[in-house]
């Protein structure tokens, strides 16, 4: 008889340790199933929580082998062939950990408060009448709408993993994305400048969030539509913007980048100064030419002649 | 095996040594590489931070030149080839008559014939392992080699659909065809953090540091990446990484050619690997020794 | 002694409607106490939208059309006056939530859209592609966190304290902290959903849909009201039970039988497969009990198809769906027709409320609303898309309904709710040190199989006899469970077997309600009286405890402009 075996991180409140659970395999079952198997036939103390079974209520988001996903719709047979019949289940990362696979949503839903996830309608609209929004509109935000708060996206963002002092989980800058992209919305400005405090620009674009989403939900792509809407208003003076802007001004000079060019406009001359240690080492070994200056590509006037085109276009 | 050259912003600057070990081993290979005339940067995902349709423009005509000269494109970088690839399904669903508009004004056309391709995937996929096999000179035998993915090269799996993002095989797959012993650790399919450089630097040192340290305690004689970004990440801020986890021991990163180039019988010197900061005299001890 | 005046239990739709209300009230301290973090509450699993005539989709629709749609709908067995109130007030409740941010699908010109549901007259069902409810959940979330609801997070209800008919406050299991927390307050807004999960497996309800609320109350003295009114929707996913929204029949979905037909033309011949969800229930119940059905035992089943729809259709307006039949049966509905049979959905009964306007119970300080309640607009079958119009309507009258009252009241002497706290203590250390007993499990499952085979969507006197008997053997059984978790951090074992007591306090009254209700009447269908008896049951059935005896009573419709006439769709 097949045996399945979840290895648990659990803890019980206190202290962490690890479980092993061996259960009879069944076809066509699903990750949740494993856990639901385990609590009723062999050890009841185990805590984790579900509720809608159907991928809806964000309830039952784990971690197996390091990978989060929503244990009531991932089926076990593709874990097992993904990572054979032995599992490493635990609690979604950068929460805190309550007890086994329970894990603490108090510090996150501090975040969405802070970041004002509401609606903040048009002084034209009126809870009486409603509002109103064309159909396109309607399309711009209803996959942002979408968010279950499961906590998938947190769980592997590697920026938050480093550091969560700095950034907020990539579901909050989703949702403020979507008030921004809300027509109804009045507040896009402010809600752009308070987000640029709160670690717009350290994302590290791994893309784990886009690639965990249960709901195809692309935080990492809702992050890039604030970051260019925030140039666009002009907030250009930070080190993100500055980096991203240099990488459009090179591209446009010469078609190459020039790491010397690039550094002084992303962290300022100061900043490059900072970095002289590493710089010395890179020239030492040879990575660093202080006089390269890349000449224009072989076809740049196409170049330019494409980012002006490009330029209008925007405008319109 | 031929195709249009890629070779992305990095390999001509601080992470030149790849070009010099992927013309290398490509020559030796047999693969022949053509190095598209008048390149552009790719956008690096952080133009694409700032000017989204000019990304996607200008990757289209990066790509509308390799499709000039008739062959797939070729990169060593991940992030050129998500952006690339990001470009290209763009293009293809929705987005091509707009681009092509913009292109006219250039006097240039996209027209979907070239595809977009890595040298990881092209050893996997069109040169095959069997054949890579057969060209080893130098076995690595007793090389313990940790592979390091990096986020690009897998994410997100509907662009980069070569193997499963979650379980991804092929670099321990080539490891093994090159004679060597791969080794599991726990960063292989973590970020490096190098597109927040400047912007969360402290992180990404810790997070150099960290990997370098798991990989030494998995046992580790290198590091081998796909992408030259996550190996400048990794081998130009070892020393600070170190530092911050607490950790004396060096930890090579290879760039994947000049781990194969070591095993077609190149010296470390003549794959660039003199020109890395961190294990230059460790992997020449190693090689040395084999 | 932690203290609220208006105490909300419950953070699905008319929970969160009903401490936005209240909090705007000013003056009036708002607690929020739900047993799981907000936003996991069964309100996100509606899918199909919210009913409102709004004249967007049809402008002869009006007011009046969605009275009658609804008291035809409930078999004649909703209170008039409470519909009528209810259905004047739901486009000014939709636009609202427009305004809160709920992101509706809009038509051409930029309003909100509606489209057709079952037993509806005209298109008023506005939606949100086919995940309305998780929409409207989510807002009303945002906005309570906008006006600075205090959420209690995973505190788990216990009981609610009632001396001499005035409400004291409740007692909570804090699950985080790890203790049993007394807590005093002025009002309480009952508002902890419906109780499905008695029929465990059979039901679409996700699992905490346990009746918490609704035995809570009824332990502390205040009646249940047509217990018996169990909705079973047509399209649960045959293996699992899982919702296939009514929308898909809205969007013009097939029902067909192994022969290749769509037998709702036997059955209703003029709404189809958009008749009433009672109707069509029976009709797929009697498809596989003539053997026109497909596979066998407890997941056998009819097709849904939807493939003459087309890519386009499905994809933008059923992607939902869509994702659940490809994730839990395997099959995509662009390609294949879909296995579903009937499945409880919807508790019609629960919490006798005998104020519409404010959704109070007959105990002083103690409100209830949603789905836990009974007021009742939805009688005997509720409509598709009035769920969701239902709690955000009721949700406000009860938030002020609470307010007002919490201003007029004072805190009682906190005594009786600090003793009934060190009891729980005391219960708990019982309960989780047995060494033996029988199992949570067993139990619910026997519950789960004595409910569905004989107090399903067929009823006979005698089946119901016998479901009496097993369920009092089972309440016995639940004196001496054993449950095993002695650790009092987020101890989910003592909370299912809380639920599991829930569970079997409300299952009896089902059961008493369906065996003495000698007719049938929307959901609740006699095999050994099929037809509607008037003269003898137009009337509410109210079920009390007294000890652990139940007792029955009825008390009349209410009746104000439409008489009781043959109902056919």
């Amino acid at each position: 008889m097949r045996q399945i075996t979840y290895k648990i991180e659990r803890s019980d409140g206190a202290k962490s340790f690890v479980a092993a659970y061996s259960f009879p395999y069944q076809p066509g079952k699903t990750v949740l199933w494993g856990l639901i198997t385990i609590k009723e036939t062999i050890d009841p103390t185990l805590a984790f929580t579900a509720s809608c079974r159907s991928a809806i209520c964000g309830a039952c988001a784990v971690r197996v082998n390091g990978q989060a996903l929503l244990a009531c719709e991932t089926p076990l047979d593709a874990m097992l062939e993904r990572f054979g019949d032995t599992l490493t289940i635990g609690p979604i990362q950068n929460f805190k950990v309550i007890r086994d696979i329970v894990v603490d949503w108090e510090a996150k839903t501090k975040h969405l408060t802070e970041s004002k996830t509401w609606l903040i309608p048009k002084d034209e609209f009126n809870a009486l009448q409603g509002c109103h929004q064309s159909a396109a509109d309607f399309k711009q935000i209803n996959t942002q709408a979408s968010c279950i708060l499961c906590g998938s996206c947190a769980s592997e963002c590697a920026k938050l993993t480093a550091s969560d002092q700095d950034f907020l989980e990539p579901f909050t800058y989703s949702k403020v994305w979507k008030l921004v992209a809300d027509t109804r919305d009045k507040s896009a400005p402010e809600r752009l400048k308070a987000i640029l405090d709160k670690g717009l620009w350290k994302c590290m674009h791994c893309v784990e969030c886009v690639t965990k989403c249960p709901k195809g939900l692309a935080p990492g792509e809702d992050i890039a539509r604030l970051r260019r809407l925030s140039i666009k208003l002009g907030y250009t003076n930070s080190i993100g913007a500055g980096h991203a802007i240099a990488f459009r001004k090179d591209i446009e000079d010469t078609g190459r980048l020039n790491e010397i060019k690039l550094t002084l406009r992303s962290i300022g001359l100061l900043g490059s100064i900072a970095k002289f240690p590493l710089a010395l080492r890179l020239l030492r070994r040879g990575k660093l030419n202080p006089f390269h200056f890349p000449g224009k590509v072989k076809g740049h006037a196409q170049i330019q002649a494409i980012l002006k085109a490009v330029r209008e276009s925007d405008q319109k | 095996m031929k195709y249009a050259f890629f070779p992305g912003c990095v390999l001509e600057g601080a992470a030149k040594e790849n070009y010099v070990a992927t013309t290398t081993i490509a020559k030796e290979l047999g693969i022949e590489l053509v190095e598209i005339d008048g390149w552009t940067c790719c956008g690096g995902s952080h133009l694409q931070d700032v000017d989204e349709l000019g990304a996607t423009a200008v990757n289209a005509r990066n790509i509308a030149l390799a499709e000039k000269m008739g062959m797939p494109l070729l990169t060593v970088c991940s992030t050129c080839t998500l952006m690339l690839r990001k470009a290209k399904a763009n293009l293809d669903n929705g987005q091509l008559e707009q681009i092509n508009k913009i292109l006219s004004t250039g006097g240039i056309r996209y027209n979907g014939t070239s595809d977009i391709t890595h040298l990881l995937w092209v050893l996997i996929r069109d040169y095959g392992l069997d054949r890579l096999k057969e060209r080893v000179k130098r076995p690595l035998t007793g090389l313990n080699v940790a592979a390091y993915y990096g986020c690009h090269i897998l994410r997100p799996p509907g662009i980069m659909n070569l193997e499963d993002h979650a379980n991804p095989k092929s670099l321990e797959k080539i490891i093994y065809a090159l004679g060597a012993t791969s080794v599991d650790f726990g960063a292989k399919l973590k970020c490096c953090g190098f597109h927040a450089t400047y912007t969360a630097s402290e992180d990404m040192i810790r997070i150099t540091g960290e990997t370098a340290k798991s990989a030494v305690a998995s046992g580790a004689n290198c590091i081998v990446t796909p992408c030259p970004l996550c190996q400048m990440s990794l081998d130009m801020n070892q020393p600070e990484g170190q530092a911050v986890v607490g950790c004396n021991q060096e930890m090579p990163v290879l760039h994947l050619s000049q781990l194969v180039g070591l095993a077609l019988g190149f010296s470390p010197d003549q794959l660039g690997m003199n020109m890395h900061i961190a294990g230059r005299e460790l992997t020449k001890e190693i090689i040395a020794n084999m | 002694m932690l203290n609220f005046d208006v105490l909300v239990i419950g953070s699905g739709g008319s929970g969160m409607r009903a401490a936005l209300e209240a909090i705007r009230q000013q003056g009036v301290s708002v607690g929020l106490m739900t047993k799981m973090f907000p936003t996991r509450s069964a309100t996100g699993c509606a899918q199909g939208g919210i009913n409102g005539s709004l004249q967007h989709a049809d402008p002869t629709d009006t007011i009046e059309k969605h009275f009658f749609d609804t008291v035809k709908g409930s078999d004649y067995l909703g209170d008039q006056d409470a519909i009528e109130y209810f259905v004047r007030h739901m486009p000014n409740a939709i636009r609202e939530l427009d305004y809160f941010g709920v992101p509706f699908s809009r038509d051409e010109e930029g309003r909100i859209a509606q489209r057709n549901f079952g037993g509806a007259s005209s298109p008023r069902t506005c939606f949100s592609a086919d995940v309305t409810g998780q929409v409207i959940l989510h807002t009303l979330y945002e906005q309570c966190l906008k006006y600075g609801v205090q959420f209690l997070s995973e505190w788990y209800l216990l009981q609610v304290v009632v001396d001499q008919e005035q409400l004291c406050g409740v007692v909570a299991y804090d699950l985080k902290g790890g203790r049993i927390v007394p807590i005093a307050a002025k009002a309480i807004v009952v508002a902890t959903g419906g109780s499905g999960r008695m029929y465990w497996t059979r039901t679409t309800n996700p699992f905490s849909s346990t009746g918490d609320g609704m035995a809570a109350c009824f332990n502390a003295g205040i009646p249940l009201k047509d217990p018996e009114f169990v909705q079973f929707h047509p399209t649960g996913l045959a293996g699992t039970g899982i919702l296939m929204s009514e929308a898909s029949r809205g969007e013009g979905g097939y029902l067909v039988n192994n022969l290749g037909e769509r037998f709702m033309a036997r059955y209703a011949p003029e709404k189809m497969e958009l008749a009433t969800r009672d109707l069509v229930s029976q009709a797929i119940e009697t498809e596989i009990k003539e053997g026109r059905g497909f596979g066998e035992g407890l997941s056998a089943y009819v097709q849904l198809d939807l493939r003459h729809r087309g890519r386009e259709t499905i994809l933008e307006r059923l992607p939902q769906i869509r994702d659940l039949a490809i994730t839990f049966e395997q099959v995509d509905p662009i390609e294949k027709p879909i296995p579903i049979r009937p499945s409880c959905h919807y508790s019609m009964g629960g919490i006798d409320v005998i104020d519409y306007r404010t959704c109070a119970t007959a105990v002083e300080g103690v409100y209830a609303v949603g789905e836990a309640a009974c007021i009742t607009i939805h009688g005997a079958n509720r409509l598709g898309g009035n769920s969701l119009a239902d709690i955000i309507a009721f949700g406000k009258f009860a938030g002020k309904g609470a307010a007002d009252c919490a201003r007029q009241r004072s805190m009682l002497s906190s005594d009786i709710v600090d003793l009934g706290a060190r009891l729980w203590e005391v219960k708990f250390l019982a309960v989780t040190s047995r060494k033996s007993g029988a199992s949570i499990t067993s139990i619910r499952d026997r519950l789960a199989e004595i409910m569905w085979n004989n107090v399903g969507v067929f009823r006979t006197a005698s089946e119901m006899a016998v479901a009496l008997q097993v369920v009092d053997g089972l309440v016995e059984e639940y004196q001496n469970i054993i449950v095993s978790d002695q650790n009092k951090v987020y101890n989910t074992a003592f909370v299912n077997y809380i639920e599991l007591g829930s569970m079997l306090t409300v299952a009896k009254a089902v059961v008493l309600g369906a065996h003495n209700r000698q007719e049938s009447r929307g959901s609740h269908y006699r095999a050994d009286f099929p037809n509607r008896d008037d003269e003898n049951f137009l009337k509410h059935t109210i079920v009390t405890k007294q000890g652990s005896t139940y007792n029955i009573s009825y008390r009349p419709v209410v009746v104000t402009t439409y008489q009781p006439t043959e109902r056919k769709y």
